[in-house]
């Protein structure tokens, strides 16, 4: 079977992305920990930005594959994709939570408070939230082909809304705070760059890997829930 | 012809279940009216503290006068297997969320009709003058609300935490009608000219129209494998 | 030509296999009675045919339209009867009746509906609330939704359920004033007694395999399954 083969080749490659991912973490978090300089404005806070931003990135590459995985499972209906979307989002949920905390951690020294109402942090909250609920919603649909089809539904109706909702933020504080305060207001210098660079591959790469073990997760687990139902259904009333 | 038809239908249906039981708007009113209540005990009678905070307290009771009744518009269908009616029926199925979606955007401006004039009433507001303004903004609102509330309705009325999970994936997605519901009814009680708010006016417009659309397109999924 | 055919129909969720490659034919003015242990996949068969449930594998024909990529005129050609009674509480027989074909794009007028209540027995309740009907007379009610909708296809899942004795006679002689009128009729059934009646085809469906057999061994056999 198709799923079966794809199973097969993501078992065998995901040992190689893990790796891949390994190598540049490492390095990335040895080069932006120690060797690069501090910022000239926010002195060694700025490192972590090196956490921050990438797995801010990384949260949205995991919110459009989500979209996209939906997408495709309501033209298609093919389950593996629907595994991969449920994994996604996730994986997800993690990569969101961590950046949510690190920009909190890094927002505390640079400007003496824990939240800001900056248009960034609350679209990835109002993201967190969104895969959250969408997780919920799977959790408490009991029939799985409607499972798969709302779930779908509702990443494709938050991704349409997540940008208006950022707009409308930004609208909104412009109106009532100048937007002096940003995420934004780094500038790279080359120093700066690379080890950034080698984060946002790094982590990427950890975000594929964490997907692809996940999907293979879920995809054992329905396979179980089917064969328990198979063997109620050897019993001949 | 048919289209049409069968949102007149839906429509017909569920306000004719309405007025007989009365449960969706009743628990709509009393709960805005608790909530208004609240708010009035908890904010000092200072005329320009409650300037200040009166379109937020708007429409939080709005909002959760939504919640309360959007949330209950597939209700009826779950009971007796009627969604299954629905599926099974040669129409197409957007034309069903466009018949709910009007049934809800009607009784939720019914209750709207009656609480705003008692926000007046009770916080001594002198907006008479800005009527038209104020339709604008609540009709435009409750529009929003109730595009993904009907969507929203649907996905969860078969699930055992209906209550709670409505809510959760209602609210955040429904930020921009939210900021913009209360940024244009400060306009309006400021005094502001109209070009000032009605920019947050457009926002409501366009996301009316942005989610009305995906509703109706994605709704086919919903009601039909 | 077949009013229905199914065509190696399977469907399976995940591996778990309900029915297997079943075929079958049924043709206009034909009734067909399908029978089965508790859990066999009765239902599942006819809710793939009622274009509720999609077949994992195989496909089936409606007068001549593919059932999964002609689901809106299949649905035209078919009506189901089965556990669900699709009612709204707070509306009467004929408010109930009157949506239910009027989703249809019928509109009978109510002499008609008060002519179709009368032949299934429950006439004198039109303007009754339908959640004071008991089980038997809302299947009642279902029957003379079929009569005003006269479906080509008819499916009945579990047609004498819930019926008294006159009851079951009168599904019977409906089926057979269908079948006259060139209806096709597949029901599915426990009692084989009143199968016979008016069945012309017969099937027993058991580990997800369908196997006809005539009539007449219907009666004769000592156990089906």
């Amino acid at each position: 079977m198709l799923s079966q083969r794809i199973i097969g080749k993501l078992r065998r490659y995901e040992g190689w992305f893990a790796a891949a991912s390994a190598v540049c973490i490492a390095t990335g978090l040895y080069m932006g920990l120690v060797t690069s300089p501090p910022d000239y404005y926010q002195g060694e806070v700025v490192r972590i930005m090196y956490v921050h931003v990438p797995f801010a990135q990384g949260a949205m590459f995991a919110y459009t594959l989500l979209f996209a995985g939906s997408l495709w499972y309501l033209w298609k209906r093919e389950p593996l994709v629907d595994n991969m979307c449920h994994a996604a989002a996730g994986v997800g949920v993690f990569f969101t939570t961590v950046a949510l905390v690190t920009g909190s951690i890094w927002a505390k020294p640079t400007w003496n408070t824990w939240w800001t109402w900056d248009p960034r942090l609350v679209s990835f909250a109002v993201l967190l939230v969104v895969l959250i609920g969408y997780l919920m919603l799977r959790t408490f649909l009991d029939d799985r082909e409607k499972e798969a089809t709302y779930a779908a539904v509702l990443a494709i109706v938050g991704f349409v809304d997540l940008p208006i909702i950022h707009y409308s933020v930004e609208w909104w504080r412009t109106l009532h705070q100048p937007l002096s305060i940003s995420m934004r207001g780094v500038s790279i210098a080359p120093g700066m760059l690379v080890p950034l660079t080698f984060m946002s591959i790094g982590l990427t790469l950890l975000l594929t890997y964490m997907i692809m073990v996940r999907t293979q997760m879920i995809y054992l687990q329905r396979l179980l829930e089917a064969k328990q139902g198979r063997l109620l259904s050897q019993v001949q009333l | 012809m048919r289209f049409f038809k069968v949102i007149r239908w839906i429509a017909w249906k569920d306000l004719l279940s309405e007025i007989r039981n009365r449960e969706n708007i009743s628990s709509m009113f009393f709960f805005a009216l608790i909530v208004i209540l609240i708010f009035s005990f908890s904010f000092s009678t200072d005329p320009e503290v409650i300037k200040e905070v009166m379109p937020g307290i708007i429409w939080v009771a709005f909002g959760f006068t939504g919640v309360i009744g959007l949330g209950k518009s597939f209700l009826a269908e779950v009971q007796n297997d009627c969604l299954e009616y629905f599926q099974m029926a040669p129409i197409p199925k957007g034309a069903i969320y466009l018949g709910k979606f009007a049934g809800n955007v009607l009784f939720m401006l019914a209750a709207e009709m009656i609480l705003f004039p008692l926000f007046i009433l009770f916080f001594n507001l002198n907006v008479l003058d800005k009527l038209p303004q104020i339709l604008l903004i609540l009709v435009a609102a409750t529009v929003g609300l109730s595009a993904l509330g009907t969507l929203f309705s649907a996905l969860t009325v078969q699930i055992r935490a209906r209550e709670v999970m409505f809510p959760i994936l209602l609210l955040p997605l429904a930020a921009p009608v939210f900021i913009g519901a209360v940024e244009s009814t400060r306009g309006v009680f400021n005094g502001d000219p109209f070009t000032f708010y009605s920019d947050w006016i457009q926002l409501l417009i366009v996301y009316d129209i942005i989610f009305m659309v995906v509703s109706f397109w994605v709704f086919e999924f919903i009601l039909d494998y | 030509m077949a009013a229905i055919r199914g065509v190696e129909l399977s469907k399976s969720y995940h591996h778990y296999q309900v029915l297997n490659s079943v075929s079958f034919e049924i043709g206009e003015g034909a009734c067909y009675a399908l029978f089965g242990a508790n859990g066999a996949g009765k239902t599942t068969l006819l809710r793939i045919l009622a274009t509720l449930i999609r077949p994992s594998s195989g496909r089936f024909e409606m007068m001549g339209h593919d059932g999964v990529r002609e689901k809106e005129k299949v649905r035209e050609c078919f009506f189901l009867i089965s556990h669900g009674s699709h009612l709204y509480d707070d509306l009467t027989v004929m408010e109930n009746i009157q949506f239910a074909v009027g989703l249809r794009g019928l509109s009978p007028a109510e002499r008609e509906i008060k002519a179709a209540l009368d032949r299934v027995g429950i006439g004198a309740f039109f303007r009754l609330k339908s959640r004071f009907l008991s089980a038997g007379m809302k299947k009642r009610l279902s029957i003379a939704k079929a009569i005003l909708i006269r479906p080509k296809a008819l499916l009945l899942d579990e047609a004498y359920a819930s019926l008294d004795e006159k009851g079951v006679g009168m599904m019977n002689d409906l089926i057979r004033e269908f079948n006259k009128g060139g209806s096709a009729v597949l029901i599915t059934s426990h009692d084989r007694a009143k199968t016979a009646e008016v069945a012309h085809r017969a099937g027993v469906l058991r580990r997800g395999a369908l196997r006809e057999m005539a009539v007449k061994d219907l009666l004769a056999a000592d156990a089906l399954f």
